[in-house]
C-alpha cells in the first residue's frame, strides 16, 4: 500500500498521460475481486491507517458474506517504472518523461444480474483487464463483458488467472498448459475480432502474449507473470534484445539444444513439450519450483534444496518463512519471486490507454453533439482548461440515507468544489429546460474502494465522485459548464429489466416509506426500474433473480427500513409481430363517422438493429432517412417520409408510417394516433391484459 | 364476420338497451307514507313557503306525478308545487343551481342523499322507505355475530332511516350496539350521559361509551352496495365492515381490501404529483363552501409551481374529460360520498381535493386515514393545514410513475420562467414531453386546427359517394 495525501494524488491527476482508467470484468468467479486485492495491496492508495483489511472492493457485508461482488467499485492505484521501461509505452507519452502513474482501477461484478455495472464501469474507463480461468476458459460472459467493452471503445489486455488450479488440482504437464492458453487467447480474439468494427481508430486490439499483452498467474496466491518479465531474465542471457527474447517465448519457437539455435519446427528427438519456448524458459522453472516446495515437507535435504532455488532465484524469505513447507511455502516463495502486482501493472502501465489517447477516438462514440462545438474538441484533446464535460455513470449510496455520492469520469475541464454547472439528465434536450438543472457542485470527493476524501477539484481524465447533484439525475447524466452542451450518450446494457417482482407494505399508513425507498432503490442501482402500476401495486423490475433479491434486500434494510409482502418474480414477455396482418383492422371512432384502418408488418430486423444502434433514428433528417430506408430496405421514398413516429417511448424499434393517399384532415388525428401506438408498443396488449 | 362486429355495435342492440332500473310505482295507499306527505306539508305551511321545487332521483321518478298532484292538492292556494328536471351532478345533492332558476324558495329532496348541507335554500330531505324484514334482519346478524357481547356500530342507508329505532329493538341481546345517527338528526341525541364520546364523520354521529376505543367496534352496514358504504369504509379503515341487504336479504362481511385500494388512491397522488396542468372539475354547485374549496385549491396547485384549469361539465363521463388532453390530473370538488370516483376508466386520473394537498403541501403526511368531505381541508376542519407560501427553489425528486426527475415548487431561476400564456407558433419547435401549461400543450401538438389549404385542392366533379348511415355504410366490409 501507498500511502498518500490528497495534495500528492491530485498532483498525479494533473498529468494526463500518466493515467490509466481500467475496469476488471470477466465471467463469475473468474477471481476478479481476489486478483485486484493483490493489486492493492502493492499499490492501492489509501489514508495509512485502513491499511490491510482484505477483500478491499467487495464493500458490502453480503458481498463478503456471499463471496460475490455485487456493485462496481473503484480504486486509485500508484505505480512507478522504472526510466528506461519508458520506452514500452507506445502511446504518447508524458513529455517530462514522468515515471509516476495513478490507476484508477474499477472491480466489477462478474455474474450476469450485474452486467449494469460492468456496463456503468465501462463508460468511465479506458482500458479493461479481462480475466479468464483458464481451467474454466472463456465462458458466456466473458464473451458478453468482451463485446461490450469493444463496442464502447474499451482496450482489452487479458490476464490468464488461476494457474495455480491447473497446476496443483489438474496436474496438467507443460505443453497442456500452454494448449489451454492457447486455445483461450484465440478465443479471445476470436470474440475481439467478431466486434471490433473493421477500421476500428482504436488500432489493432487483439491480445498476444508476445507484445506483453496478456498476463499469466494466480490471483490467490498472488503471482503473475507475462512474457516481459521472463525476457528481462534471458535477454542477457541469450544476448537478444526483450523484445525479440519476447517473440521467442511464444508460439512456435524451439530451442535445438544441439545446434544451440532457436528454430521454428520441432525436428529429430525435440518435442514441444521440452522445447517449446515458453515450455523451457517458463513453464520449467515455475514447475521446477512447484515441485521442489511441496516435495519439500518430505525431508529436510528436499527442503534445503527449495531454499537454494530461492537463492538462486533471487528470492529472499524471512527465517519465519523458511520454516514452513509446502503450499505456504509455495505461494510466499512465487509472491516473491514473480509479484503480481509488478507484472499486472507494468501491463497496464504499458498497454492501456491513456485519456488523452483514448478520448480522441472515443469522444465521437460519447458525445451527442457536434464534433466540432467546445465540448466535443475539449474530449477530444483532453484538455483540462476546456468547458467542463463529466459522465455521471451510477449513484452510490452514503452514509447519509438516501443520499449519494454522484459518481463519473471528467472528459474534459476541470469539476471543482463549488462550480456551478449544468446537470443534464438523460431526456435534456438541447434548448429546452427539460431535465436541466443549473447548481453548484458542493464538493468534489475521491473515491477508494469504500473511504472517501475530498478533494478540491478534478481534472479531465480522472473518475471522481460529487456531492450535492444526486437530488437533480435518477440513475446518471451529463454535467457541463457549457451552455449549449449536448449530452453524453446514455449507456446500452446488454441485459433488460424483464423479471418482475409486486412489494406491498403490510401496513397503508407506511406506504410514503415505501415509496420514498422505492425512489432510492431506483437511484442505487444503475438497471433497476421501480414503477407504480395503474392498479396502486409497487413493482421492482431487475435483470434476474438475483439481482432482485439484492434489490429487495436493499429496499427493506435499508432504503424503506418497513416489513415488505413480495410477490413469486415473474418474467415479462412482450409480442413480436411475425407475419403481416391478414386483413385489414378497422376501427370507428366513438361518433362512428371517421374510420380508422391499419395494418401490423414485420420489420427487416437488421432494420431493428440499426434503430437500435441509432443508425435510424426519430431525430435525423426526414428526407436523409428516408433516402437510407429506401435505399436499403426498399422502402417506398414517399412512405418512408411520412414515418409518424418510433415506438415505444418515442425511440424504440417499431414504426407507425402512414400510408393513406389523398385522406384530408389527417393531421387532426395524428396526435391521438402516436399517443396510442406509443401505448400500444410499450405495453404489449395481449400480456398486459 | 365476428372481427368486424368488434369495432361497431349493432344497431338492434341499442333500440332494446334498458336505462338505469325502473322500480315499481309505489302503491297509492302508501304514499303518504313513504313520501312523509304530512311531515312535507307541515314544513311548508310552517315556513309558509310559496314556490316548491320537489327533486327526484331517477329510479323514483315514476311516483313523481302521483307525489307532486298530492302535495297540490294540500298544499295552500298561492303555493306553487313543481318537479325539477335533471339535476346537473349527482343525484345524491341537492341542485341548489336549478332550484334557484325556478326561484323557488325551498326545496324537498327525495331518495337517497349523502347529506351534504345545502348553503343557500330551505332543504327539506324525505328519504323515502325502502321495506325492510326485520326479523330477517336479526336472523342474519346473529349469524354475523354470534357472540351477544360485540361491540357493533349500527349504520344505514337514509332509506331505512325510518326503521332504526325498531331494529335495535329487533336486537336487545347486543349490549355493545351503538345506533348512528344522520347529522341533520343531530338533537336527536340525547346530550345526557356525559361519559361518552361523539364521533361526528360522513354525515354521521356515532356516541361510544367513553373507555372503549373506536378501533374496537365493527361496523353494521343496512342497505344494498352504495357510495355510502364505499364512503364509510374510507373513512374508518380500522374498522371491519358488515353489512346486511335488504333488498337481496343477504348478509355478509364486506372484503373489500381497502390496503389495495389505498395503493391505488396513493398512485393517483403520485401522478398529481407529476402533474404540471391540473384540472379543477366542480362537481357540486350545493354543497356548502364548494367555493371556498376551489379558491383554496387554486392557491394550492398555483404555489406548487403548477397550473390549473377550472372546468365544469356536468355529470362526469369518460369522453367529457378526454377532450381536455392537455390536463395531466383533475381534481374533483363534489360531496363526499361522489368524491371517490373509481376512475380507472378515465384516461388521466381524477383526484379527490386531500390527496391533491398530499401531492401540494410538502409538510402533509399520508397517514391511510382519508378524509373524502372536503369541508374537513378547510379552516376549522379536523384535517386543515395552512396553504404554504409560494416554494421558491425547486425540489425534486424521482417520479415513480415516469422515471424522471420531476420539479415542485415555483422554478427559482428567473431565466428559466418564461411566459407561457401565449405562445408564439413556430413550426421547428419538436415535440417534447411536458408542458407547464396549456399553451404550451398546444404549441407541441402536430395540429392547430383546420388546414384551410386555400387553392391546393383541385376542383372535381361531383360524384356518387357512400350509401347509407355513417353506423356502417352499404359498401363497408362485414355489412351484407
Amino acid at each position: 500500500m501507498v500511502n498518500f495525501t490528497v495534495d500528492e494524488i491530485r498532483s498525479i491527476m494533473d498529468n494526463k498521460f500518466n493515467i490509466r482508467n481500467m475496469s476488471v470484468i470477466a465471467h463469475v468467479d473468474h477471481g476478479k475481486s481476489t486478483l485486484t486485492d493483490s493489486l492493492v495491496s502493492k499499490a492501492g492508495i489509501i489514508a495509512g491507517a485502513k491499511a490491510g483489511e482484505m477483500r478491499f472492493t467487495d464493500t458490502r457485508k453480503d458481498e463478503q458474506e456471499r463471496c460475490i461482488t455485487i456493485k462496481s467499485t473503484a480504486i486509485s492505484l500508484y505505480y512507478e517504472i522504472p526510466k528506461e521501461d519508458l520506452c514500452f509505452i507506445k502511446q504518447s507519452r508524458s513529455p517530462d518523461g514522468e515515471t509516476h502513474f495513478l490507476i484508477n482501477l474499477i472491480d466489477s461484478p462478474g455474474h450476469v444480474d450485474f452486467s449494469s455495472e460492468v456496463t456503468a464501469a465501462l463508460r468511465v474507463t479506458d482500458g479493461a483487464l479481462v480475466v479468464v480461468d483458464c481451467v474454466s476458459g472463456v465462458s458466456v460472459q466473458t464473451e458478453t463483458v468482451l463485446r461490450q467493452a469493444i463496442s464502447e471503445r474499451i482496450k482489452p489486455v487479458l490476464f490468464m488467472n488461476k494457474m495455480d488450479l491447473a497446476l496443483l488440482t489438474l496436474q496438467c504437464d507443460m505443453e497442456e498448459l500452454y494448449q489451454i492458453f492457447q486455445r483461450a487467447i484465440e478465443n479471445v480474439n476470436v470474440i475481439i475480432a467478431t466486434y471490433e468494427g473493421e477500421d476500428s481508430p482504436m488500432g489493432s486490439i487483439s491480445v498476444d502474449p508476445k507484445d506483453g499483452t496478456v498476463g499469466f498467474g494466480s490471483g490467490l496466491h498472488g503471482w503473475a507473470f507475462n512474457l516481459k518479465d521472463f525476457a528481462k531474465m534471458y535477454a542477457s542471457k541469450f544476448k537478444i534484445p526483450e523484445e525479440k527474447m519476447m517473440k521467442r517465448l511464444w508460439g512456435d519457437y524451439f530451442f535445438d539444444d544441439a545446434s544451440k539455435k532457436w528454430v521454428k519446427m520441432c525436428s529429430g528427438d525435440m518435442t514441444p513439450l521440452k522445447c517449446r519456448g515458453f515450455n523451457k524458459y517458463i513453464l520449467t522453472p515455475i514447475y521446477t519450483v512447484f515441485k521442489e516446495c511441496q516435495e519439500a515437507e518430505h525431508s529436510p535435504e528436499l527442503k534445503e534444496k527449495a531454499l537454494k532455488r530461492a537463492e538462486q532465484l533471487g528470492v529472499k524469505l524471512t527465517s519465519e518463512e523458511k520454516e514452513t513447507v509446502g503450499k505456504v511455502l509455495l505461494k510466499t516463495f512465487m509472491r516473491k519471486w514473480l509479484p503480481a502486482g509488478d507484472a499486472l501493472l507494468q501491463m497496464i502501465v504499458f498497454h492501456l490507454p491513456s485519456p488523452v489517447t483514448a478520448q480522441k477516438y472515443r469522444t465521437e462514440l460519447l458525445y451527442e453533439g457536434p464534433m466540432d462545438d467546445p465540448c466535443a474538441v475539449g474530449t477530444k484533446n483532453c484538455d483540462p482548461k476546456g468547458e467542463l464535460m463529466m459522465y455521471i455513470s451510477k449513484m452510490v449510496p452514503t452514509s447519509d440515507k438516501g443520499r449519494f455520492y454522484a459518481f463519473g469520469r471528467v472528459f474534459s475541464g476541470t469539476c471543482s468544489t463549488g462550480q456551478k454547472v449544468r446537470i443534464m439528465g438523460p431526456n435534456y434536450k438541447p434548448g429546452k429546460k427539460e431535465d436541466l438543472y443549473e447548481k453548484t457542485i458542493q464538493r468534489t470527493i475521491l473515491m477508494m474502494g469504500r473511504y472517501i476524501e475530498p478533494i478540491p477539484d478534478v481534472p479531465c481524465g480522472n473518475i471522481c465522485g460529487l456531492v450535492g447533484v444526486d437530488q437533480f439525475l435518477v440513475k446518471g447524466g451529463t454535467i457541463s459548464t457549457y451552455k449549449d452542451a449536448h449530452n453524453m450518450k446514455v449507456m446500452k446494457f446488454s441485459v433488460s429489466p424483464v423479471v418482475r417482482v409486486a412489494v406491498e407494505c403490510k401496513n397503508p399508513a407506511e406506504l410514503p416509506k415505501l415509496v420514498e425507498g422505492l425512489k432510492r432503490l431506483a437511484k442505487s442501482d444503475p438497471m433497476v426500474q421501480c414503477t407504480i402500476e395503474e392498479s396502486g401495486e409497487h413493482i421492482i423490475a431487475g435483470a434476474g433473480e438475483l439481482h432482485l433479491e439484492i434489490c429487495l434486500k436493499d429496499l427493506e434494510e435499508d432504503h424503506a427500513c418497513i416489513e415488505l409482502i413480495k410477490s413469486d418474480p415473474v418474467v415479462s414477455y412482450r409480442e413480436t409481430v411475425e407475419e403481416e396482418s391478414q386483413i385489414m383492422c378497422l376501427s370507428k371512432s366513438p361518433n362512428k363517422h371517421n374510420r380508422l384502418y391499419m395494418k401490423a408488418r414485420p420489420m427487416d430486423p437488421r432494420l431493428q438493429k440499426d434503430i437500435d444502434d441509432g443508425n435510424v433514428t426519430p431525430r435525423q433528417e426526414m428526407k436523409e432517412r428516408a433516402r437510407y430506408l429506401s435505399d436499403t430496405y426498399e422502402f417506398d421514398v414517399g412512405e418512408a417520409r411520412k414515418i409518424w413516429c418510433f415506438g415505444p417511448e418515442g425511440t424504440g424499434p417499431n414504426l407507425l408510417i402512414d400510408v393513406t393517399k389523398g385522406v384530408q384532415y389527417l393531421n387532426e388525428i395524428k396526435d391521438s394516433v402516436v399517443a396510442g401506438f406509443q401505448w400500444a408498443t410499450k405495453e404489449a396488449r395481449c400480456t398486459v391484459r | 364476420m365476428e372481427g368486424v362486429s368488434m369495432f361497431s355495435s349493432n344497431a338492434d342492440s341499442v333500440l332494446s338497451r334498458t336505462v338505469g332500473s325502473q322500480a315499481l310505482p309505489t302503491d297509492h295507499t302508501q304514499l303518504d307514507v313513504v313520501y312523509e306527505i304530512n311531515r312535507t306539508l307541515h314544513w311548508i305551511k310552517e315556513n309558509g313557503f310559496k314556490r316548491v321545487a320537489l327533486q327526484f332521483p331517477d329510479e323514483l321518478m315514476g311516483d313523481a306525478v302521483s307525489v307532486t298532484k298530492q302535495l297540490e292538492r294540500l298544499v295552500p292556494e298561492d303555493a306553487r308545487v313543481f318537479i325539477l328536471g335533471d339535476t346537473s351532478y349527482g343525484s345524491c345533492c341537492v341542485d341548489e343551481v336549478a332550484a334557484q332558476h325556478y326561484n323557488a324558495d325551498c326545496l324537498v329532496h327525495y331518495g337517497r342523499s349523502c347529506l351534504s348541507v345545502p348553503a343557500r335554500i330551505a332543504t327539506q330531505f324525505v328519504f323515502g322507505r325502502l321495506p325492510l324484514d326485520l326479523d330477517d334482519l336479526a336472523d342474519k346478524v346473529t349469524v354475523l355475530f354470534p357472540s351477544a357481547d360485540a361491540n357493533v356500530i349500527l349504520v344505514y342507508d337514509s332509506v331505512f332511516q325510518y326503521a332504526c329505532d325498531d331494529i335495535v329493538k329487533k336486537l336487545p341481546q347486543y349490549t355493545g350496539i351503538s345506533l348512528s345517527v344522520l347529522a341533520i338528526d343531530k338533537d336527536k341525541l340525547q346530550p345526557d350521559d356525559k361519559g361518552s364520546q361523539i364521533i361526528q364523520k360522513c354525515s354521521r354521529v356515532i356516541k361510544i361509551p367513553q373507555d372503549k376505543q373506536l378501533e374496537s367496534y365493527s361496523f353494521l352496514y343496512i342497505g344494498s352496495e352504495s357510495l355510502t358504504l364505499t364512503n364509510l369504509m374510507y373513512n374508518f379503515q380500522s374498522s371491519t365492515f358488515f353489512s346486511y341487504n335488504p333488498i337481496t336479504r343477504t348478509g355478509r362481511k364486506e372484503s373489500v381490501n381497502v390496503n389495495k385500494m389505498l395503493m391505488k388512491r396513493y398512485f393517483m397522488i403520485e401522478k398529481a404529483k407529476d402533474a404540471n396542468i391540473v384540472g379543477i372539475l366542480v362537481g357540486t354547485l350545493g354543497v356548502a363552501n364548494y367555493l371556498d374549496i376551489l379558491n383554496r385549491l387554486k392557491l394550492l396547485i398555483k404555489n406548487a409551481g403548477k397550473k390549473s384549469y377550472v372546468f365544469i361539465v356536468g355529470k362526469i363521463n369518460v369522453a367529457k374529460l378526454a377532450n381536455f388532453m392537455e390536463v395531466d390530473v383533475f381534481v374533483l370538488i363534489a360531496c363526499a360520498e361522489n368524491s371517490l370516483l373509481d376512475s380507472s376508466d378515465f384516461y388521466k386520473p381524477v383526484v379527490t381535493p386531500y390527496e391533491m394537498e398530499l401531492a401540494c403541501i410538502p409538510g402533509r403526511e399520508w397517514t391511510g386515514e382519508y378524509p373524502t368531505a372536503f369541508g374537513q381541508l378547510l379552516e376549522g376542519g379536523s384535517h386543515h393545514m395552512p396553504v404554504p407560501d409560494k416554494v421558491t427553489g425547486e425540489e425534486t425528486d424521482v417520479s415513480l410513475v415516469t422515471g424522471r426527475i420531476r420539479r415542485s415548487g415555483v422554478a427559482g431561476d428567473v431565466a428559466m420562467e418564461t411566459g407561457s400564456a401565449l405562445m408564439v407558433r413556430d413550426d421547428t419547435l419538436t415535440v417534447a414531453t411536458q408542458a407547464q401549461s396549456a399553451g404550451e400543450y398546444l404549441s407541441m401538438r402536430s395540429w392547430k386546427g383546420l388546414e384551410q389549404k386555400l387553392g391546393e385542392t383541385p376542383v372535381t366533379r361531383a360524384v356518387e359517394g357512400q350509401k347509407g348511415i355513417a353506423m356502417g355504410y352499404q359498401t363497408e366490409p362485414g355489412n351484407p
